[in-house]
């Protein structure tokens, strides 16, 4: 179920959203000026229950349209927050109430969806982010609360953007400032461990445009899910890899005494701010980046079918929806103009889906960028990733590096308009979506 | 995303750091061209100057090649003729951080009668505003300092300041340098600062090719311009091939329509970027 506003009597919300501007210390030497949830970076996490109907009010007070949509929720297109499907935008100065039923469970987030359009003070990059944890109602098991003793969100972001030339000779948007959960390295409260503790981490990547790469030296994630969904192989890495939207469930065990930086791989974001201290009971001293057995950077890899089934299976598909990504150069002065299958959003017709069929989407990367693919109200399951055959891996984002090929099987379940695109913020902004209809 | 990193480095530092080295830099700079005075690299260097600079761990290597097709037959006051003169320029621009650069330059001559020639070296340290203050042109400022053998300059001892403002905008891209020079040592030590403005224009064909105009001219003393007769003033259609972010090549034909101008140069610079990534994360 899920209504917009114009009922004769609208419930009571659940819980209340108001998008404002604020001033936020990012650390005591840092403050910036963005629009966000509620009045704090990131949002408050959401903690709703699979099946169990939620009604959120909205409240924009911008001087400017806004939308909210429900990342990884399998819900209609009118409350799904993306105007391309129908949802309606929350005029400036005025609230909406919105009632969906949350499915499917796990880790999602709720942000903006409206268009940056060039202009760096909008869009996802604001502040306008949080983390929407959906319960699992029937079986609480996916995450058993056996498994862990204490459990953390973690949050992603990069601030105060700029656009520069980049070494491929278009434009591109970098940052000076970053932040895991609002906060610079260093500036805030240590996540207090005890050694043996399990530790599940909940890590969100709410960047606007950059992938990020998350490592605690000494210790290793086993990945329990990824998007939200549990995956087959619960494999452990040393570095997780989080593309723009996806997010990650991983369980650290800590068994590395001492005091120590969770953090970017890359020395580079860590000095902007991304990172956070995690302090072992009974230490301390500066917290260490790394260690000996650190993986280097040139070393860094991520790898989806790791994840997989270990024999991967075989399904034949009903339908197959060749998806090219290309750019086009518009001079170094500006952004690429992205295209799917030649065509800019919203020229071109929308891609056909037949309800009930699996359709095998095809996402070849003809460019120089890696590019997070994000389809709405929907999940996919991973078929191979650059020749490399998985099954098993269900996502709603998917990281295309470039010159790249993902296959990934869609069965169209969720009838409504749905939208695709890639979730870097510039390239959303140049084109970078299509709609997909069912028939 | 290797893009993106090896752009990184120049994103850590404060602020007000750079904000007040900029600021005792031209404090300087505004010192010196008051003690001290003229040309700088002649057409050993045909370059207008882009706001960028090099990142740090990185240094640029370029080679200036010019040729005069056309240009003094004689000598005058024991400087060399340029008539038929190949310049060879080797510059080295070591990256120091996210705002600043220094290059150095090691100027050499062939001609007939002469064969090949040292002729100088230069020093240019350069500062920037970072991107990051999201000005809405890119700006920097650059000083040159250096000497030439008075067989090819009878100014041998040279300083210059450069401002540097330019800004793409889609597919066009201009660049102007209003540069004034002093001679520290030389006949023009006494004409004071002299005015020696560059500028550019280009447009972007595609990705890889960019063409456009060069403008370079020398109105002599800011207190006494010459006349057109005796300014330098020469214009060059050029070519730019961004064929890979390691390397750089532009291309050119100048022409000097006043008397005072060599009026054909052919001129090329090749450059070739190096990465020197930190070992450690």
């Amino acid at each position: 179920m899920a209504t917009q506003r114009g009922f004769a009597l609208p419930p009571t919300p659940d819980y209340r959203i108001e998008i404002a501007e604020i001033e936020w210390e990012l650390s005591s030497k840092k403050k910036i000026r963005t629009a966000a949830y509620s009045g704090q970076i990131p949002g408050r996490v959401l903690q709703l229950t699979e099946g169990k109907p939620v009604a959120i009010e909205i409240v924009n007070r911008l001087d400017r349209p806004e939308i909210v949509h429900w990342h990884g929720q399998w819900i209609p297109p009118n409350v799904d927050g993306a105007v391309e499907e129908g949802s309606p935008m929350i005029p400036a100065g005025s609230s909406t109430l919105i009632e969906f039923t949350p499915r499917p469970a796990g880790l999602h987030w709720y942000h903006t969806h409206a268009m940056a359009n060039h202009d760096l003070k909008r869009g996802l990059y604001t502040g306008q982010a949080g983390v929407l944890y959906v319960a699992p109602r029937l079986n609480p098991g996916a995450y058993d609360p056996q498994q862990f003793d204490q459990e953390q969100f973690i949050v992603l972001q990069d601030w105060q953007p700029f656009y520069t030339a980049s070494d491929d000779g278009s434009l591109m948007v970098d940052y000076t400032a970053a932040s895991i959960n609002g906060r610079m390295l260093g500036h805030s409260e240590p996540i207090r461990v005890r050694l043996g503790e399990r530790v599940l981490l909940q890590v969100l990547n709410a960047s606007a445009t950059l992938p990020h790469w998350l490592v605690l030296p000494g210790h290793r994630f086993q990945v329990l899910a990824l998007d939200g969904a549990a995956v087959p192989t619960q494999a452990a890495v040393d570095t997780l890899r989080i593309g723009l939207a996806e997010r990650i469930t991983a369980l650290v065990t800590m068994n590395q005494p001492g005091v120590w930086v969770l953090g970017e791989a890359h020395k580079d974001y860590r000095d902007r701010g991304m990172g956070i201290v995690v302090e072992y009971s009974g230490q301390s001293g500066k917290p260490q980046e790394s260690r000996s057995g650190t993986p280097r950077l040139e070393k860094l890899t991520w790898d989806y079918c790791a994840f997989g089934d270990a024999v991967p299976q075989s399904h034949t598909p009903d339908v197959t929806i060749p998806l090219i990504f290309t750019s086009r150069f518009r001079g170094h002065g500006a952004l690429d103009q992205w295209m799917i299958n030649g065509k800019s959003f919203p020229d071109g017709s929308p891609i056909l889906l037949h309800q009930g069929q699996r359709h095998r989407l095809v996402f070849e990367n003809r460019s120089v960028d890696d590019h997070p693919i994000h389809l709405h109200r929907h999940k996919f399951e991973l078929v191979s990733v650059a020749g490399k055959r998985t099954s098993g891996v269900n996502k709603d984002v998917v990281m295309v590096e470039a010159g790249k090929t993902v296959e990934a099987d869609l069965v169209a379940n969720n009838p409504g308009d749905t939208l695709f695109h890639c979730h870097q913020q510039d390239h959303m902004d140049s084109g970078f979506m299509a709609l997909f209809r069912y028939a | 995303m290797l893009d993106r990193l090896s752009r990184l480095d120049c994103l850590q530092n404060q602020r007000s750091a750079v904000f007040k080295a900029f600021a005792s830099i031209v404090a300087i700079f505004a010192l010196c061209a008051f003690a001290v005075a003229a040309r700088a690299q002649g057409n050993y260097e045909i370059q207008v100057y882009g706001s960028d600079t090099v990142p740090p761990r990185t240094t640029m290597l370029e080679l200036h090649s010019n040729f005069t097709a056309n240009g003094q037959r004689y000598y005058i006051d024991g400087q060399a003729p340029t008539y038929h003169a190949q310049h060879e320029t080797v510059e080295i621009t070591q990256g120091i951080n996210n705002w600043s650069e220094v290059g150095f330059y090691i100027f050499t001559s062939e001609q007939s009668g002469l064969g090949a020639q040292w002729v100088g070296d230069h020093i240019r340290p350069r500062v920037r505003v970072p991107e990051s203050w999201r000005w809405p042109v890119g700006v920097s400022l650059s000083t040159e300092i250096g000497y030439q053998r008075a067989l090819f300059s009878n100014d041998t001892w040279t300083w210059e300041i450069r401002p540097i403002i330019d800004k793409a905008s889609g597919r066009w891209y201009w660049a102007i340098n209003p540069a004034f020079e002093r001679t520290w040592h030389g006949p023009d030590v006494d004409l004071g600062i002299g005015f020696s403005p560059a500028a550019k224009i280009s447009y972007d064909f595609t990705k890889q090719i960019s063409g456009g105009f060069e403008y370079y001219a020398d109105y002599g003393s800011i207190t006494n311009i010459a006349s057109l007769h005796d300014q330098q003033q020469e214009l060059f259609p050029v070519i730019d091939l961004n064929v890979s972010p390691k390397w750089e090549i532009n291309f050119g034909v100048g022409i000097g329509p006043t008397a005072a101008t060599d009026h054909w140069i052919v001129k090329g610079i090749i450059g070739r970027r190096f990465d020197w990534p930190k070992k450690n994360n």
